[in-house]
């Protein structure tokens, strides 16, 4: 018996339908979590990190680039 | 932000632009390289005799070039310049390594410089976007290997907690690419520039296909998308729109895009489930992509007015808008009915060149003046020629793009018109060429005013360059280190505890598992994050592979097909080397329009020696899966020395040189063997292949001779090439069971 004979006995598609439907669940907690109220206000503050660029050494406050 | 969470002490530190400019550099010249061999392709269409009639520079050899040179080494420039600049100050942290940030960009010019090298010369993999040979593949890996390291390093020392969403769309472009780039390229070396494909035929293409998709999700797509999410909100000085709506992009992407591959195999020898699986995610697709260009377009709110006057921001909403334009149109060419008419055109070159000039090459370049005054450290020397660049550029990406619409729409209905009778209206396969000759000089227009922009743009940042200061300044920044520990489990507060929100229960228990500390502890470990996106990938990738290599279904046998004779497989190799595939697809579809013009539709089980497969994608030229037997020999010669003499307005380049160059029979043993050991029953040529080659060409070179051509040909190219194509498709016209080994007879001309 070859490999390709267990592989085509083994139903694969199922599998296939199985990884699907784990990752549509594992999507929707992600999406349930990111869209959680309560996190809004901590998840779209980081919506502003690329504008900073960090505190120039001396300076009073975080440098935004001009 | 989360850095006035951290508890370590304040640290000093400065950020490495030095390779920032100098990825910068490389991008500019490449980019230049890449789209100047761009235009002079589109010149050899029209005008045949632009490749000077060197084999160097034949559209099939420059071609592969020309891709190559845009993806990996423009875009690839690009995307290191985006991200050396927005990693270190997205962590407050300089790179890992300073000699790792060097090797990465010297070992990537040394790979680009190889495959400008080789290309030309003919060494090719002969399989799209994935030419370069296995020397050269294992340089890329390395260096590849070395930018993870320098990567995840600076990750591991940053100072900042969260990593931001671009840095998420960066891993995943780094660990797919790895994987992409390790499984299409396994093949087995045979000489020091040569090897073959470990897959064949259908699998091949599969695993080709699920390289050059996946390729075009993760190394033009994501990596850009975060050097959007970056450079968008600092040119507009606005956060991201909507961060929230950026996760969700970043998961949607690396969950959906995997299993998009097989839409580029439509109509093909892949198994039916495959197509359509492959045809599903594509459209689901089209969603996510749009909610990423929303937010990216909606991160101007407010700012809109800028637009007018700054050039950068100009670029990036005409880039983010070619995004969302190509990320419809690949979900409708992925639909089967559409695909049908737009395969093999120049619809799909529109396509790419709309994602690949508007979408990668606008980005970068309003990536690149962003960055010029900064990096630099004086003003953009002239802003006028920039909005210059912007304009010509965009009406030549529309003009081009435009060109190309028409003519493979043009070309795609005159391949499937029957006339009243029943018989195909244009049954001659130039007919539907000519036709497209003025769209080839539209495109050329459009093209070279691209390229106009592209000198612009070159010229603009090297007068800015000449005006920087003596010494660059280098300033210091502080920020804490962080602790090494995450924040622990019972620090973290429930907001709706903090906040003493009135929910139901239920509502209550969900959040508390949702933001449980697993959670946000793997969210905040990059090592972790990698691994799910590593696993989602691979688990996408095995559901499609698995089944398509080891499902005896999907690849019946055939049993009348035998492997390649020696010569044959010679021939095959001159067929690989001058990039015929560029132009000719070998796969005719299941159609009655395909079957009328060239012959009984190809089965999956007729590929089971092709190390590697050449169904092609662009039908510059006829498909010649079955073009076995369809001419006499001579007429090959004929053909292949001028194709104006049998064709008379053919826009093929001649290839002269193959009538008057050796066949190269002191290799054909060693390549026999290789196929032997990738498992064809090579039978007794295992020991006598260069005998069994002599002796088939000998036979065709006197049937030349016979038919009235030049004698002496026997030991030339052209024979070996011969015997490959009037083999091609023959093999289930004949009776089974000729014992394999044996060279095969040459298909009787006709
Ligand atoms: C620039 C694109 C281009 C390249 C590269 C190219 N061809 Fe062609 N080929 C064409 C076009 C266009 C035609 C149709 C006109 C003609 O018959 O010459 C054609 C026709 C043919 C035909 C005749 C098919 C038929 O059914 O009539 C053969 C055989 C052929 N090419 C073989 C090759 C081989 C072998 C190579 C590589 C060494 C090659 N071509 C490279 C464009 C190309």
């Amino acid at each position: 018996m070859k490999l390709t004979d267990v592989m085509s006995g083994a139903g694969l598609a199922i599998y296939a339908e199985i990884a699907l439907i784990i990752f549509l669940v594992v999507f929707l907690l992600i999406a349930l979590r990111t869209w959680w109220p309560t996190r809004r206000k901590e998840l779209e503050d980081h919506g502003g990190m690329p504008l900073d660029d960090g505190r120039q050494a001396g300076a009073a406050h975080g440098r935004r680039t001009p | 932000m989360s850095a006035s969470a951290n508890t370590g002490r304040m640290e000093q530190f400065t950020y490495d632009d030095a390779i920032v400019r100098k990825f910068a550099w490389a991008t500019v010249i490449w980019g230049i390289v890449g789209m100047l061999v761009g235009v002079i392709l589109a010149l050899q269409l029209p005008k045949p005799e632009a490749n000077l009639g060197l084999p160097y520079t034949t559209f099939g050899r420059l071609r592969p070039l020309h891709t190559n040179a845009v993806i990996f080494a423009f875009a690839g420039n690009a995307i290191f310049t985006g991200v050396y600049y927005s990693l270190q100050r997205l962590l407050k942290a300089r790179m890992f390594s300073d000699l790792l940030s060097k090797l990465h960009f010297w070992g990537w010019q040394f790979i680009i410089v190889a495959a400008a090298i080789t290309l030309p010369l003919g060494y090719s993999q002969g399989k799209e976007y994935a030419e370069l040979e296995w020397p050269i593949d294992i340089s890329i890996a390395l260096v590849w290997v070395i930018f993870g390291v320098n990567f995840f390093g600076t990750v591991a020392k940053r100072r900042e907690r969260h990593l931001f969403v671009a840095i998420w769309f960066y891993i995943a472009s780094i660990i797919t690419v790895a994987i992409l780039h390790i499984f299409n390229s396994m093949a087995i070396p045979v000489e020091f520039l040569k090897s073959y494909s470990v897959y064949a035929g259908v699998q091949d293409a599969f695993m080709q296909w699920w390289y050059g998709h996946n390729a075009v999700a993760f190394f033009l797509t994501t990596p850009f998308l975060g050097m959007m999410y970056y450079f968008m909100p600092k040119a507009a000085d606005r956060p991201v729109f909507s961060y929230r709506l950026s996760i969700l992009h970043f998961w949607t992407l690396v969950f959906m895009y995997i299993w998009a591959g097989p839409h580029h195999l439509h109509y093909t020898a892949l198994p039916e489930w495959a197509s359509t699986l492959g045809m599903l995610f594509s459209v689901m697709l089209w969603m996510p992509s749009w909610g990423g260009m929303v937010n990216g377009l909606l991160t101007l709110r407010g700012a809109w007015h800028k637009v007018a006057d700054d050039v950068v921001l100009k670029f990036f909403v005409a880039a983010v808008t070619f995004y969302g334009m190509s990320t419809f149109e690949g979900p409708m060419m992925s639909i089967k009915s559409v695909n049908s008419l737009s395969h093999y055109t120049d619809w799909t070159i529109a396509h790419v060149h709309g994602g690949a000039l508007g979408w990668n090459g606008l980005l970068t370049a309003g990536m690149l003046y962003w960055l010029a005054p900064r990096l630099f450290q004086t003003r953009l020397y002239s802003k006028k020629l920039a909005e210059l660049h912007f304009w010509g550029g965009t009406v030549g990406i529309l003009l081009y793009m435009v060109a190309m619409y028409v003519s493979g729409v043009t070309q795609g209905l005159m391949w499937r018109a029957f006339d009243e009778t029943g018989r195909l209206t244009h049954p001659d396969f130039v007919e539907t060429v000519l036709r497209l000759v003025p769209f080839y000089w539209v495109r050329l227009v459009g093209g070279l005013m691209y390229f106009g922009g592209m000198c612009l743009m070159a010229y603009n940042l090297a007068m800015t360059w000449r005006a920087r200061p003596a010494k660059y300044e280098e300033p210091v920044y502080e920020a804490p280190a962080l602790s090494s520990q995450p924040v622990p489990a019972e620090k973290i507060v429930s907001p709706m505890e903090e906040e003493k929100a009135p929910v139901a229960g239920v509502a209550y228990s969900l959040e508390k598992f949702l933001l449980a500390a697993w959670h946000r502890r793997w969210e905040r470990l990059p090592v972790v994050f990698s691994v799910w996106v590593a696993v989602a990938v691979i688990v996408a990738s095995l559901f499609e592979i698995i089944p398509t290599f080891l499902i005896r279904s999907n690849v019946p046998t055939i049993s009348s097909v035998t492997p390649y004779s020696p010569l044959e497989l010679l021939g095959r190799d001159i067929y690989i080397r001058e990039g015929c595939y560029n132009c000719h697809s070998q796969m005719v579809r299941p159609m009655r329009a395909e079957t009328e013009r060239y012959g009984e539709y190809s089965k999956p089980g007729e590929f089971v020696y092709d190390h590697p497969f050449q169904w092609g994608s662009r039908r510059i030229g006829p498909d010649l899966h079955r073009v076995g037997g369809k001419y006499p020999h001579l007429w090959h010669v004929r053909h292949m020395e001028n194709p104006r003499s049998t064709t008379p307005q053919s826009i093929m380049p001649p290839y002269p040189w193959l009538l008057t160059d050796d066949t190269g029979y002191s290799k054909v043993q060693g390549r026999v063997n290789a196929m032997a050991m990738l498992g064809v029953p090579y039978g007794e040529s295992i020991n006598r292949a260069g005998e069994f080659a002599r002796q088939q060409a000998r036979q065709i070179g006197s049937e030349i001779a016979a038919q009235g051509g030049p004698g002496g040909l026997a030991d030339k190219e052209i024979v070996a090439l011969i015997a490959y194509m009037q083999r091609l498709g023959t093999d289930i016209k004949k009776a089974p069971a000729e014992p394999p080994g044996q060279p095969v007879k040459t298909a009787e001309a006709r």
